[in-house]
């Protein structure tokens, strides 16, 4: 079977085509890896038989993220038969870069001149056939948003004959004469191209003959001088060039500049003063409906309709007469891990709702741009900001959420200090002690854990930074998109994909860690016997022996039973489940999770305030829950980074909760303890100040500056090493 | 003079991109010698800045458009 791949500029009406294009009889397959986002459907067609792949947007071929590269990689390999461009002919220059890039690639191609009905909105009109004939690419006018076009497009795919001789682009003479050199070398007139542009970089995974290699990097190196204007930038500079020409051609507009909707809405939104408070505005908003009362009720209703369907199921079981262990499996293991979990969905289903909103409507980009400056001080771009705002409701979404980051160490660093924001789950902790032994003050107990989440997070990103991704730039470039009327489809089709998104992982990864937690906690030793434990018996369980096991470690930083202990461990299925199993270790009768009170006199009588703090504090920045783990693995994908995020979670939890134990034990008065502290967070200031400020600055020529270590300048000027050290070994050889 | 030092409101040309992380990037949005930037506004804490080029609006820190080589031209 042919497969399409459509491959376009982001956000330049990709995944809305991609939906017409395949309609209801999509089957969406995900892959799940390091950041593959690719999608397949089938083309909504009677004649013909295609596969359609739905690819990230790309500017250029050139790439600098993760995600870009799978893109890049798969027009590199010549994955498929035909390309459907998306240019978005309101920023026709810019998308036809791509395009040229594209044609280079000797792939057959159709262009799907997107969004005409913006063009013809702001009167303007482009000669879509003069242009299909300078580019030599069929050309088809669509409006993927209000469904024009699509019927046209679907029968030129049908009609495309394959044998048709595939459109070639020329430049000017000595540049033809480069790429020649170059591809006699490496046998590929487009991987040449490449090289022109990338250099080294386009040639790693090519095969080279050793002689050819040396020839052709010699002849890189003489090309180079041929030309006056940087030798990366001949290439583009073509490109540029050509579409200016064709666009000249082709798009009649009025040069009287007219004041666009998104210039009058950015006037407001993106204003000097009002900005930022109104960017806090929407995401107290947000925050407020998912998360407030409103968000509240919605999960309650839900969880009380999965608890009856799930003691439905749990009777049924119960009534078959299955030995006791399969049935405690399926009520205790699959659907309690399940029902912690799924409990999630709705407020999860309410904050992916607004946030498909602001990034259809356009005011994702704005927020990035807002924030960026606050974030810089930390080394983060202001794209980092989306996931961590995520990250306070649930950390699994968040994680999935870094792939939109550029670089790959950005992505690293706000994927590890996620799990020191304090997600929902974690709130019932707090409430619950905070609610038993701080009283009236307990609500600025409760927001002093949100605040040392942030100021971990911060802290360790600073930390990352420096000590592991030295030299990592947090990069920010990005277009500001015209403001759209979010469509009520789409924003649907967004919430429902990552919905499905976390309920499979709840299916999947999760079921099997249920499983596991639960032979631990159901299973132990009752007088010299092994067998399964009612729930009143928790305490024989072997999560209770390793809760008595590890106590002695956990004595320093104030937890004097067991109970605590391993309450703390079952919060690794979930951080929900930390509450009722003090519940039930403590012989509360009653359901403490939704009324904490119950819980009220046990925690008055087995902690003092200094050790329920020190709970609080391990409990918010030790190892979350395996679902975020699961994720964190997923989104890191790499062992060694994993690994060292897990240890790292739990020393500073120990050590930050040793802390504030040891201090607050101080006999002295309550007073120390607060000057104490209050030099501590001076402190931690001072070190972050100090760390900020030896932060590289960008530079740009050289000739100013006479460091001789820590520079960083791009690889251009690694490839002139690569060359060099690549003669001296041909020259060992 | 550089990119940074452009105020909102004012247009310049390219004359030069220099090296940074960013250069390829920069120069396959369309930043290219001779090509023409209207600088549009800082954001609200005074970074990054908003150009149009090309007909579309780009973003980027002051710390890349310090990298960018420009003159300030007269509408």
């Amino acid at each position: 079977m042919r497969s399409i791949a459509l491959i376009g500029n982001p956000n330049s009406g990709k995944t809305t085509l991609y939906n017409e294009l395949t309609g209801s009889n999509q089957s969406v397959g995900n892959w799940p890896g390091v950041t593959v986002e690719k999608k397949t459907g089938k083309l909504k067609s009677n004649n013909i038989d295609v596969n359609i792949v739905d690819l990230p947007g790309i500017y250029s071929l050139s790439t600098i993220s993760l995600e870009e590269e799978i893109t890049a990689n798969y027009v590199v390999d010549k994955n498929m038969d035909l390309i459907i461009n998306i240019v978005d002919a309101s920023n026709l220059e810019r998308n036809l870069f791509l395009s040229l890039q594209l044609i280079e690639a000797g792939i057959p191609m159709i262009i799907a001149l997107n969004a005409m009905d913006i063009v013809e909105k702001k009167k303007e009109e482009i000669d879509y056939f003069e242009l299909s004939n300078l580019l030599g690419v069929k050309i088809v006018p669509i409006s993927a948003r209000k469904k024009i076009g699509i019927e046209a497009l679907i029968r030129t795919v049908e009609e495309f004959d394959f044998n048709d001789e595939v459109a070639k682009i020329k430049y000017s003479d000595d540049i033809e004469e480069t790429i020649d050199l170059f591809a006699s070398y490496i046998k590929d007139r487009f991987i040449a191209h490449r090289f022109f542009e990338d250099g080294i970089k386009a040639i790693v995974n090519i095969k080279i003959e050793k002689s050819d290699l040396a020839k052709l990097l010699q002849a890189h190196y003489d090309e180079k001088r041929k030309y006056t204007l940087d030798f990366d930038m001949i290439l583009p500079n073509a490109r540029y060039n050509r579409i200016f020409d064709f666009v000249k051609k082709t798009h009649m507009k009025s040069d009287i500049y007219e004041e666009s909707e998104t210039d009058k809405i950015d006037k407001i939104l993106t204003h000097k003063y009002l900005g930022l408070p109104l960017f806090g505005l929407i995401m107290f908003s947000i925050f407020f409906l998912a998360f407030g009362p409103i968000g509240i009720f919605i999960t309650n209703q839900f969880i009380w309709l999965i608890n009856q369907f799930f003691s439905l199921i749990i009777n049924g079981v119960d009534s078959i007469g299955m030995a006791p262990f399969v049935s405690s499996l399926i009520t205790n293991g699959v659907f309690g891990g399940l029902a912690a979990v799924i409990g999630f969905l709705p407020q999860l289903a309410i904050l992916f709702f607004s946030l498909a909103i602001l990034e259809d409507s356009g005011y994702m980009a704005r927020a990035a741009f807002i924030m960026d400056r606050a974030l810089k001080r930390f080394g983060l771009s202001g794209k980092s900001f989306i996931p961590m705002l995520i990250g306070f409701g649930c950390s699994v979404p968040a994680m999935a959420n870094t792939r939109t980051l550029d670089s790959d160490e950005d992505r690293k660093i706000t994927t590890m200090i996620i799990p020191f924001i304090s997600c929902g789950a974690k709130a019932p902790i707090y409430g619950v002690f905070a609610g038993a032994l701080f009283g009236g003050g307990s609500f600025i107990v409760v927001f002093s854990m949100y605040i040392l989440g942030m100021l971990v997070a911060i802290f360790s990103a600073v930390l990352f930074k420096k000590m592991l991704f030295r030299g990592a730039k947090a990069n920010y470039i990005m277009e500001l998109p015209e403001y759209r009327m979010p469509t009520v489809k789409n924003t649907l089709m967004h919430t429902w994909e990552r919905c499905k998104d976390f309920l499979v992982k709840a299916g999947t990864i999760l079921l099997a860690a249920f499983m596991i937690i639960w032979f631990f906690s159901y299973f132990g030793v009752v007088d010299g016997q092994f067998r399964l434990l009612a729930e009143s018996e928790i305490s024989n369980s072997l999560l209770g022996s390793i809760g008595r096991f590890v106590l002695p470690i956990f004595k320093p930083i104030g937890f004097t039973d067991w109970q605590a202990t391993v309450a703390m461990l079952t919060g690794i299925v979930a951080k929900e489940s930390v509450v009722g199993t003090l519940g039930i270790l403590y012989g509360v009768n009653g359901d403490v999770v939704t009324n904490g009170t119950l819980l009220y006199s046990s925690i008055q009588a087995n902690f003092t305030a200094a050790q329920a703090y020190s709970f609080m504090v391990f409990a918010l920045l030790s190892t979350p829950c395996i679902a975020a783990v699961a994720a964190m693995k997923r989104e890191l994908n790499s062992w060694k980074w994993f690994t060292f995020i897990i240890f790292y979670e739990v020393f500073i939890a120990y050590l930050i909760a040793l802390g504030v134990f040891q201090l607050a034990s101080i006999p002295i008065g309550d007073s120390l303890t607060y000057v104490f502290s209050g030099l501590a967070l001076v402190f931690v200031g001072f070190m972050i100040r100090k760390f900020i400020r030896n932060k590289g600055s960008i530079c740009g020529d050289c000739s100013s500056c006479n460091k001789t270590s820590g520079c960083h300048l791009p690889k251009y000027i690694n490839f002139k090493e690569d060359i060099t050290n690549k003669e001296r070994n041909q020259e060992d050889e | 003079m550089t990119l940074k030092e452009i105020l909102p409101g004012e247009y310049c040309i390219v004359k030069q991109v220099y090296a940074n992380n960013l250069r390829k990037r920069i120069i396959d949005m369309g930043l290219i010698s001779g090509t023409k930037i209207f600088v549009k506004k800082t954001a609200p804490l005074g970074d990054p800045m908003e150009i149009i080029v090309r007909g579309y609006s780009l973003t980027l820190r002051k710390s890349e458009a310090r990298t960018i080589i420009v003159d300030r031209i007269e509408e």
